[in-house]
């Protein structure tokens, strides 16, 4: 007879305790996993940004005898309607003020012209949330919820910058920021060479150098794609961030965080867009949306100044600098001194263009028919 | 219920207090009303007392116990030290159609200071006057309790269950993006409440309140701008006073928020009540 072996029961924690504990810690894993891959994806969206930076500005020049002989983009009012065409095409603007940068870098463009393509490409850019609206209507979605945020948003954009398009070429030809620089130093330039020349030695060798160009226009969408994907996921309801759908705040305030969230996005679609989650409804006060829109306007610049920075010429950065200035000084005049009668008039613009389908018909034809003018001046 | 009215002896302190006698008629309860006016030298004391003197034959018939002060300063800072030093149930004073830029934009009228700061509610009695029989009350539902449930507190007795009552709700929204469903942003009141949306909750407590004190109020919602709504609905139902609150006193909100108060008291040409 074997005596009864002495064991300890060991019980494994399967109480409520237990579970809790490991899937905190599952939890926490996982927390870490999504900051892990949003961190890839910001060096990734600016490791690309960069290239696409570099590749653009070897192809720019090669392309000199297409914009300026085939498309005779040769003064700022047809550089304005080339900025805008070609913004509209591919759908983002801030590609084609990268463009803009490279062709000046390249001797394509002059500073006015370079400024103006910019300011097209703001003007084009500003198109891409009423496009989206578009799409909803086609799906049998009602007019004036799927498009009113997407037309003020091109009405303001399209009534600030075309009044800023004068007060900065006025500041580029008086010279008044030329002194402002921004010197990059040789260390931060040698880095780049560095790290990049290699990748464009490697394209070179497989593509013509005009194809550069395309390349990086192409990289520095996908760029800018991957970007996005790095944003918080704004989903708050009713909190008290949530009430901004039922408060009215003061228009500096709205301007500035329309500011503040774009310098963080660096899109003012993307800014729109946060403001959809941002309350159980999708509502915002109407009072709250312009200043909210001529904020974002300024720091969407921010992406331009750093693609200036990277092409280390000073000259390219003044030129940003004086459409954030002009752009500025527009919205602080309307928001100081008529920012009312400038609430009324584009809150009346948008009810008259979708009270009927012809009024929106007027109206497409414009913001189509007017880049085209330009770019045959 | 101890009233202040203030007056500086023109035609606009004139209709205020004729104003405030339409509007204390009604108020059923023993009521003390402090004639003020303010004046700047002591060399105007003589024409103080003139314009006391007229004011008292205006108020006496609504008035238990008339008291009569002068004070020597700022209309608007004086105005205020008088509410501060004393616990009044009402402010009414006067306010002139159209003023100087430099008061509209950098100084603001006296009324619209004493509005701002006085601890309790203020009439600003302008424009068009008469009695009250038809009033606006515009809820924004945003604050806890209620413009109606602070209007009920603080003036218990102006409703009577004789005057027609609206309650008007402004949803300046729009959708904040395309995807966003839009049905409320075009409803009327009876959709929002039949739809247990938040406006329509709101206007159903508010109805449910008045029904309590015997009144069958109007529930409205309109679409627009808040301000601009609420001045057109003043002028279309042709109202005889126009409820609102005050601007938010503290913290973070007094800054942050649009005094949307000041914009309606500027720009409405009729009677208005600020209720804290």
């Amino acid at each position: 007879m074997t005596n009864p072996v002495d064991t300890d029961i060991v019980v494994s924690p399967k109480g409520p305790k237990g579970l809790a504990s490991s899937s905190v810690s599952s939890l926490v894993l996982a927390r870490w996993r999504t900051r892990l891959g949003k961190v890839v994806l910001f060096v990734t969206s600016l490791f690309l940004f960069i290239l696409a930076i570099m590749l653009m500005k070897d192809g720019a020049k090669p392309l000199a005898p297409l914009i300026r002989d085939q498309f005779n983009i040769n003064n700022a009012a047809n550089s304005l309607g080339f900025g805008w065409l070609f913004a509209y095409i591919i759908m983002s603007g801030s590609p084609v003020a990268a463009a803009a940068l490279t062709f000046f870098d390249a001797g394509v463009l002059d500073k006015l012209g370079t400024f103006a393509m910019i300011i097209g490409s703001r003007l084009g850019a500003s198109f891409l949330v009423l496009f989206i609206g578009f799409i909803y209507v086609l799906r049998g979605r009602d007019r004036s919820t799927s498009l009113g945020m997407g037309l003020l948003s091109l009405l303001v954009t399209v009534s600030t910058y075309s009044v800023s398009l004068f007060i900065g070429a006025a500041i580029l030809q008086t010279g008044l920021l030329d002194s402002v620089h921004l010197k990059t130093g040789v260390l931060l330039g040698s880095i780049i060479d560095a790290i990049f020349t290699p990748f464009v030695q490697i394209l070179v060798l497989w593509l013509p150098n005009w194809a550069l160009f395309p390349v990086g226009l192409i990289i520095i969408i996908l760029s800018f794609n991957l970007f996005d994907r790095c944003l918080p996921q704004m989903s708050v309801k009713e909190s008290q961030v949530g009430h901004m759908s039922r408060l009215v705040y003061r228009p500096w305030v709205m301007f500035l965080l329309g500011a503040l969230i774009t310098l963080i996005s660096m899109s003012v679609s993307v800014s729109l867009s946060i403001l959809v989650p941002l309350s159980a409804r999708g509502f915002i006060r109407r009072e709250n949306v312009i200043p909210y829109i001529m904020g974002a306007n300024i720091t969407t610049f921010i992406d331009t100044l750093l693609a200036a920075v990277l092409l280390a010429t000073p000259a390219a950065f003044t030129i940003i600098l004086t459409g954030m200035v002009s752009i500025t000084l527009v919205s602080a005049i309307i928001l100081l001194i008529f920012y009312r009668p400038y609430e009324r008039l584009m809150l009346n613009l948008i009810n008259w263009i979708i009270r009927r389908k012809r009024h929106l018909a007027i109206f497409m034809g414009i913001i189509f028919l007017i880049p085209l003018f330009l770019l045959i001046l | 219920m101890k009233i202040l009215m203030a007056t500086g002896g023109s035609a606009h302190s004139e209709q205020a207090l004729k104003f405030g006698v339409h509007l204390l008629t009604a108020i059923d309860t023993e009521r003390i009303s402090t004639i003020l006016t303010v004046i700047k030298y002591e060399t105007d004391r003589l024409r103080a007392e003139e314009i006391i003197q007229h004011a008292c034959t205006l108020v006496e018939p609504i008035s238990e116990q008339i008291i009569t002060k002068i004070r020597l300063g700022h209309p608007a800072e004086e105005i205020l030290k008088e509410t501060e030093e004393d616990n009044y149930s009402l402010v009414i004073i006067g306010e002139k159609q159209h003023h100087g830029l430099v008061t509209r934009f950098l100084l603001g009228s006296t009324a619209q200071r004493v509005v701002e700061h006085a601890p309790c509610p203020v009439v600003v009695a302008k424009g068009k006057i008469g009695p009250v029989k038809k009033i606006l009350l515009c809820d924004s539902g945003i604050e806890s309790p209620t413009l109606l449930g602070r209007f009920v507190q603080q003036m218990p007795r102006l409703i009577r269950g004789q005057e027609e009552i609206t309650v008007l709700h402004v949803m300046s929204q729009m959708s904040a993006g395309p995807g966003v469903p839009g049905k409320q942003l075009r409803a009327d009141a009876e959709e929002l409440i039949f739809e247990h949306a938040p406006e329509g909750n709101l206007l159903k407590q508010d109805v449910q309140a008045l029904a309590r004190l015997s009144v069958n109020p109007i529930p409205k919602v309109r679409h627009g701008l808040v301000v601009d709504e609420i001045i057109a609905e003043a002028g279309d139902g042709d109202y005889d006073l126009v409820v609102i609150g005050a601007h938010r006193g503290e913290g973070w909100r007094r800054i942050l928020l649009d005094d949307l108060a000041h914009q309606i008291l500027a720009k409405l040409d009729r009677p208005v009540l600020v209720v804290r």
